[in-house]
């Protein structure tokens, strides 16, 4: 997909206070939390399963790869269903966000590099930053930021 | 490639793997004028249709082929092993000129490969010798056809029909254009003509189906005038006028009438892709029936109760209806093997002859492709280290012709697959030897002989002294245990030094749908599949105590060990008044599981795993319970593996 198109529309969501956005061409739906069936020695990125509208989906933890504390749900975290491409394969995939924003139309020129420095999380994980009324969105690297293994 | 040529690819490789065995059988039965008439009508069918569907090269090289049987059917040579030998190559010449495709321009190419072959065919004619043979008699057809609508848009080619038929024998060649329109009507595309043909051939009746084998969808009618009173080729000039005429006979001659367009529905051929998306469909299916059972038996609503009652007996009705359109015969497999064995054991100079039974057992397609191999690799392993050389059978007092019989059948929901030879088993020595410098076993463990021989599956074991281009590099059995675990099968050995081996296969009937037990571990279901599981036993409570992660269990007289899923799942043990023991069989061997609830048994769907959790050893699938929740599925062998892997690490 083209960067600078895929950031004209994305969903923009919380985690751990910081807004974070992926292109709105991977979110299938957004819905309430879900039971987690937990499956035994797994990454803890991937602690578990969900069944999505009778589609079983891995059930990711943002949070874990961004290096953020687990949390308990809240009134408003919802879980983002997303459809990625992993290794090829076509797969649906769970996260739980804090929070669901809106869905946003960035310029494309509104897109700045990622500082070197006083970021909190792997900037390899990260495409850009974009400003929005002073507040700052991060603009995920999908690819990077849910493949299974961390690169 | 246009539809037609595609189904003139798919029937031909139907043919060549018919070939290959009518000429394994004619090997055996060198003058059987039958099979010899069989190869004939077989090349003779690819030459035909071959150029007719622009395999210029193919049906060129199959020419020659055919005029080697030609001169046999005639008496002019006699099957030799050689002839058997070269038809065996050409035969797989045949294949590889299929998977090439068509000639795009048409004209024959020519590679040296096809010209050496062709030049050692010459060769064999001219060096066989001729004996005289009874020449078939001369029997009347007559041949009435009409291609159906689509057939040139196809890319038939009437013309190469008639022109097969006249080489068949003497024909004479009548064309019908009654049927076609003026020319405001006429669509060039359509073909509105239709021919008779008068043929006098010594082919016989099967000669010329075989001419019609990719016109199916013709209207055909062959009649034999005169068949039964065989006297009366006098009108000929006659009725061919007179279109009427053979109408006219068609009564009186019921029997030879051919019924093609009746016998066509018998069977349909389908892509398998579609099947599985069938399955897949039928599995949702199965879970959202699953649903409604629940949500049924909440609201307690009679007219609900058996309405979901009558969905969920004709879903089972349609699941069992599926499955049997996805079983294929085990022959399938098995036939693949007589050339092998053949070849192997010409290569390597045992005589060897393979008995197949149960050939007719049914399995999941899926779990016959995935079959070949492994069975390639056992098969190997038998004729190259376990089978000896004629002259060490017969120092071992055994004759000199050795046996591999490969048997399937049906037990419960699995099915069993052997191969046993007559060779000379399996050095438990030898096999100690090695496990003892590889560091897979210690050198002064008290190991049984069937968990010995098992050490033959794992990666790199060979004890073999010396390679050979067939077997000894130490994979190949390592590569059974990884399919058949793929499958949710498991692979078991016995051998008796001196007298042979037997490995047998343990498949589950379908890969789709499982038997399984559901147990809890902790808040966590999970689904054991039934064919792993013996027992379930309550667990005494002195070892519920207990923290280490494994110890024995006294069942019957017998100790089986006996490990806690929450303990190699990494879960936090959950205080559970209901423990058991489930005591599961894998490859012979007996491991007790404790789980903190037994469900009860249940059968389900299999899902893949995604990729984020497909690694992780020990779980098979997953799917989705009545109550919405997600169950994993667990892989019995490779959990106990994986637990005697972390014991072994402890220790």
């Amino acid at each position: 997909m083209d960067e600078t198109a895929a950031l004209q529309t994305a969903l923009t969501f919380s985690l751990d206070g910081e807004r974070f956005a992926i292109p709105v061409a991977h979110v299938n739906e957004i819905i309430d939390p879900l039971p987690i069936t937990r499956a035994p020695n797994a990454d803890p990125f991937a602690p578990g399963l969900v069944n999505v509208r009778g589609a079983i989906a891995p059930f990711v933890d943002l949070r874990r790869r961004l290096g953020m504390a687990p949390a308990d749900l809240g009134e408003t975290s919802r879980v983002l269903v997303l459809d990625l491409v992993i290794d090829g394969e076509p797969t649906k995939v769970a996260m739980l966000a804090d929070d669901v924003d809106e869905i946003t139309d960035a310029a494309a020129s509104d897109l700045e590099a990622v500082p070197e420095l006083g970021v909190r999380w792997p900037t390899h994980l990260i495409r850009g930053v974009a400003r929005q009324d002073d507040a700052l969105i991060i603009l995920l690297d999908v690819d990077a930021a849910f493949a299974p293994t961390p690169s | 490639m246009n539809p037609a040529a595609q189904s003139f690819v798919q029937e031909s490789r139907d043919i060549l793997e018919d070939l290959e065995g009518i000429l394994l059988e004619l090997e055996a039965d060198p003058a059987n004028p039958k099979r010899i008439d069989a190869v004939f009508r077989a090349l003779h069918t690819l030459k035909g249709s071959g150029a007719m569907f622009g395999f210029a090269t193919l049906s060129a090289f199959t020419h020659h082929f055919e005029n080697a049987y030609d001169r046999i059917r005639d008496g002019q040579a006699m099957v030799t092993p050689e002839l058997i030998q070269l038809s065996l190559a050409s035969r797989d010449h045949l294949e590889r000129m299929l998977d090439a495709g068509p000639d795009t321009d048409g004209a024959p190419a020519s590679d040296p490969a096809t010209e050496e072959l062709v030049a050692r065919i010459e060769a064999l004619e001219t060096g066989a010798a001729a004996p005289t043979g009874t020449a078939p008699e001369t029997e009347r057809f007559v041949i009435t056809f009409q291609p159906d609508a689509a057939a040139l848009k196809n890319g038939m080619r009437p013309d190469l029909i008639i022109e097969e038929l006249a080489e068949l024998g003497e024909a004479t060649v009548l064309t019908q254009a009654e049927d076609v329109p003026g020319l405001r009507d006429l669509d060039p595309t359509v073909c509105h003509l239709s021919w008779q043909v008068d043929l006098k051939t010594a082919a016989g009746r099967e000669a010329i189906d075989d001419v019609f084998i990719f016109a199916s969808d013709w209207t055909l009618r062959i009649e034999q005038p005169g068949a039964a009173a065989d006297g009366a080729p006098t009108e000929s000039a006659g009725d061919l006028h007179d279109s009427q005429a053979s109408d006219a006979a068609t009564p009186a001659q019921a029997a030879p009438q051919d019924s093609r367009v009746a016998q066509k529905t018998d069977s349909v051929r389908v892509q398998s892709h579609r099947l599985d998306e069938l399955m897949d469909q039928l599995g949702e299916l199965v879970i959202a029936q699953a649903r409604l059972n629940r949500i049924a038996d909440d609201l307690g609503d009679t007219g609900l109760d058996s309405t979901a009652e009558e969905i969920e007996r004709l879903v089972t009705g349609l699941r069992d209806t599926t499955l049997s359109i996805r079983m294929l015969p085990i022959e399938l497999v098995f036939g693949k093997f007589r050339r092998v064995v053949r070849d192997l054991s010409t290569e390597l100079g045992k005589t060897v002859t393979l008995e197949t039974r149960g050939g007719e057992t049914e399995v999941d397609k899926n779990v016959i492709d995935s079959l070949t191999e492994p069975m390639v690799h056992i098969i190997r392993n038998s004729i190259d280290h376990g089978i000896e050389t004629p002259e060490g059978r017969r120092a071992a007092g055994k004759p000199e012709q050795s046996r591999v019989i490969m048997r399937a059948r049906q037990s419960g929901g699995e099915v069993l697959i052997s191969v046993t030879d007559d060779g000379r088993g399996l050095d438990a020595e030898a096999i100690r030897t090695r496990g003892i410098e590889r560091g897979l076993i210690m050198a002064d463990q008290d190991i049984s002989e069937d968990q010995l021989f098992g050490l033959i599956f794992e990666p790199g074991f060979s004890t073999a002294q010396s390679l050979s281009s067939v077997s000894g590099r130490g994979v190949g059995m390592d590569a059974v245990r990884r399919v058949l675990d793929d499958l949710r099968g498991s692979v078991e050995v016995k051998s008796q030094k001196g007298s042979g081996t037997e490995v047998t296969l343990r498949l589950p009937l379908t890969l789709a749908i499982i038997d399984g037990l559901l147990v809890k571990v902790g808040d966590n279901p999970f689904v054991l599949p039934l064919s792993n599981v013996e027992e379930c036993v309550e667990l005494p409570p002195d070892e519920n105590t207990r923290k280490s992660g494994r110890s024995l269990l006294r069942i019957r007289d017998q100790l089986v060990p006996f490990l806690s899923l929450d303990a190699l799942f990494g879960f936090d043990r959950v205080e559970s008044p209901v423990r058991r023991v489930v005591i599961t069989s894998v490859e012979g061997r007996r491991t007790g599981l404790v789980v903190d609830e037994v469900i009860g048994q249940y059968q389900t769907v299999i899902k893949p795993l995604s990729l984020y959790h497909r690694g992780i050893e020990g779980l098979a699938g997953s799917t989705i319970l009545g109550d919405g929740s997600v169950a994993l599925i667990l892989d019995a062998a490779a959990v106990v593996r994986r637990a005697q892997g972390a014991q072994k690490a402890a220790a």
